[in-house]
């Protein structure tokens, strides 16, 4: 059974070897291949060989072209920084007045730069190993890239002070996300990844304003261009999980913070739960048995289509034999 | 307008009217000292107690801190007429190559509220700009914001470099962010740790000069 396989089959409910690896990968995969941090989040060569390394390595079961937050915002003209060996940088806001909103020009991801470059990325996945893996996809949800265009701190008083000007920022997004995703799928994308964490911070109600119906109006954008959707909202969403479920999302990542049982009951017959265990305590800093045993745990909380990650990005300086102990755990879980 | 009444409007967080509220306390001769314990300070502690219980979230709370903020801003030129005193001075930031600023920013306005003159360093602070700080303005107590695994080490790397300077002993350091904690603090010498902003000013006012 190959990655590919083995995804369709576990959310379709099926049975499977094992349940698939879906653990997200960004930092940790050029420091595994020994090239600078700048490189992978520049060249899209390196992005895809050193994820290859990563799945192959340790049995991971997507191939994924996420690798930090700012594609979108450097392609809108904001201003990020490539430190040699650092994530990238984003510390001037683009927008910093709604009076700047007319000059926000949606790119074309076609003639972009970084988005163009992603694209390329899902290209030589597909002709790499497009018939064994599920090749995900990655763009920020549209609540999160307004976020990353005019700062948190901004957003976070505009849901208050400026509803109206953050709704036409949020379609601009939305916008940019939605062609950024149709250009990936067409490029062979079986799946999109949206990153929405900022989200996690508004409460219910705000996240039923600003943050769910984009994610909802994007979704549908990928699933008529024939891919499905994984929503990913780091930080405690135990509030949010029940408007979550209403995403339309085909894969909804839970972070560790929430009870997995509960997420698991609250998507079930919605979406397939993806988690949850901490990535730093545990992934991190754990030991294998640690691991093994929070691995089983989210196992048995889960159910016939649940799927398996720490609650976010596998840690930079994460010990190789802890990444191996989470492929080792899923191998050897005893009742799939 | 009542006192509660003003406290209403600052966990609503209108900003506006607050300030006309504590005016209007002023007038009818309220003393500073009542206005800001029996009114600001009460109030942000219950904002505080409302989001450590996710009854409100992050946007809620900057909306009260705002309020609170207006409010102080009237009283400010009176504070310093009456020479009253601060708590004390503290300075506060984020740490190298970490960004996240908003739990900081929130710790910073609730000790301002409290009664702390805040200097707030802001964003990607280096080890050696919090040394300076603690030279030059002679907090009582500084507290490190981290976000980040990777970069919570820096904290470590802070307390080092005054306790080489020789100046561990004068200057309190508080340590808070997501992934820092209790057990974390005290391994690496920290004074004090908060999970949260409400809990912070607690901690802080065992500091108090
Ligand atoms: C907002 C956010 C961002 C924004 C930050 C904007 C800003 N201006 O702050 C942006 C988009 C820029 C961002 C970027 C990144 N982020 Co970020 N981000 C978050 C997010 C969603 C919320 C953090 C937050 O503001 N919480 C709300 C505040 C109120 O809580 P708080 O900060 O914990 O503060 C409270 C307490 O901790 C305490 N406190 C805080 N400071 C202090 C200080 C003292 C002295 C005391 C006593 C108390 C105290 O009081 C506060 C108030 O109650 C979290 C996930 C989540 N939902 O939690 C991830 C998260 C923190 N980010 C994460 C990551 C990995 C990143 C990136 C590396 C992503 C990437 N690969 O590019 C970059 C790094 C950028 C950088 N160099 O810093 C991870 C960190 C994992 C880890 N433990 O290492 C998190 C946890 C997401 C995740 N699950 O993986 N992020």
């Amino acid at each position: 059974m190959n990655s590919k396989e083995r995804l369709t089959r576990r959310l379709a409910g099926k049975p499977v070897d094992r349940a698939p690896n879906c653990n997200l990968i960004m930092a940790f995969a050029p420091l595994y291949i020994g090239k600078p941090q700048s490189q992978f989040y520049l060249d899209y060569k390196v992005l895809v060989e050193s994820n290859l390394r990563v799945a192959k390595d340790f049995d991971l079961d997507i191939l994924g072209a996420i690798s930090d937050p700012f594609r979108e915002v450097f392609d809108f003209g904001g201003k990020v920084e490539f430190p040699e060996d650092d994530i990238p940088l984003c510390s001037d806001n683009l927008l910093k007045s709604y009076e700047d909103l007319p000059k926000l020009q949606i790119f074309d991801p076609y003639r972009s730069t970084r988005m163009q470059d992603r694209i390329q990325g899902i290209e030589l996945y597909k002709r790499e190993a497009g018939s064994e893996y599920p090749i995900m996809g990655w763009v920020e949800a549209p609540f999160a890239e307004a976020v990353d265009l005019r700062g948190m701190n901004e957003i976070m008083l505009d849901v208050y002070d400026h509803p109206e000007k953050l709704h036409q920022l949020l379609e601009i997004c939305l916008e940019a996300e939605i062609r950024s995703a149709v250009a990936q799928i067409k490029a062979g994308a079986d799946l999109i990844g949206m990153g929405d964490a900022a989200a996690s911070l508004l409460g219910p109600d705000l996240f039923g304003a600003f943050a769910l119906p984009y994610e909802q109006r994007l979704i549908a954008a990928v699933h008529e261009a024939g891919a499905l959707a994984r929503l990913h909202i780091c930080g405690n969403t135990t509030a949010i999980l029940n408007l979550m479920k209403l995403s339309g999302a085909d894969i909804i990542d839970v972070d560790w913070k929430v009870n997995f049982k509960l997420a698991c009951e609250t998507y079930r017959g919605y979406a397939a739960a993806c988690g949850n265990f901490d990535p730093v305590a545990v992934v991190q800093q754990g030991t294998p048995a640690r691991i093994r045993e929070a691995v089983w745990k989210c196992l048995d909380a889960g159910d016939a289509n649940t799927l398996i990650m720490a609650g976010c990005e596998i840690p930079l300086s994460t010990p190789h034999e802890n990444l191996k102990a989470i492929a080792e755990a899923l191998r050897d879980y005893p009742r799939y | 307008m009542r006192a509660n009444e003003i406290k209403d409007l600052i966990i609503k967080g209108d900003a506006a009217g607050t300030a006309w509220g504590v005016e209007e306390m002023l007038a009818a001769g309220l003393a500073v000292d009542d206005i800001i314990q029996g009114i600001l300070v009460s109030a942000m502690n219950v904002v505080g107690e409302r989001f450590r219980e996710g009854q409100i979230f992050v946007p809620e709370m900057l909306i009260a801190a705002r309020a609170m903020k207006a409010g102080l801003k009237i009283l400010e030129p009176l504070i310093l007429q009456a020479g009253r005193k601060y708590l004390g001075k503290v300075v506060i930031g984020t740490v190298k190559g970490d960004l996240h600023d908003i739990g900081k920013n929130l710790v910073g306005t609730m000790l301002q509220g409290a009664g702390w003159d805040v200097v707030d360093l802001g964003v990607d602070v280096a080890p050696e700009k919090f040394l300076k700080a603690v030279k030059e303005q002679k907090p009582a107590a500084i507290g490190l914001s981290a976000l980040l695994s990777t970069t919570m080490g820096s904290m470590k790397t802070v307390l080092g470099l005054l306790e080489q300077e020789g100046l561990r002993s004068q200057v309190k350091v508080l340590v808070g962010g997501a992934p820092v904690s209790e057990k974390y603090a005290t391994e690496i010498g920290a004074d004090g740790y908060a999970p949260d902003a409400g809990t912070a000013v607690h901690v802080f006012a065992r500091y108090a000069s």
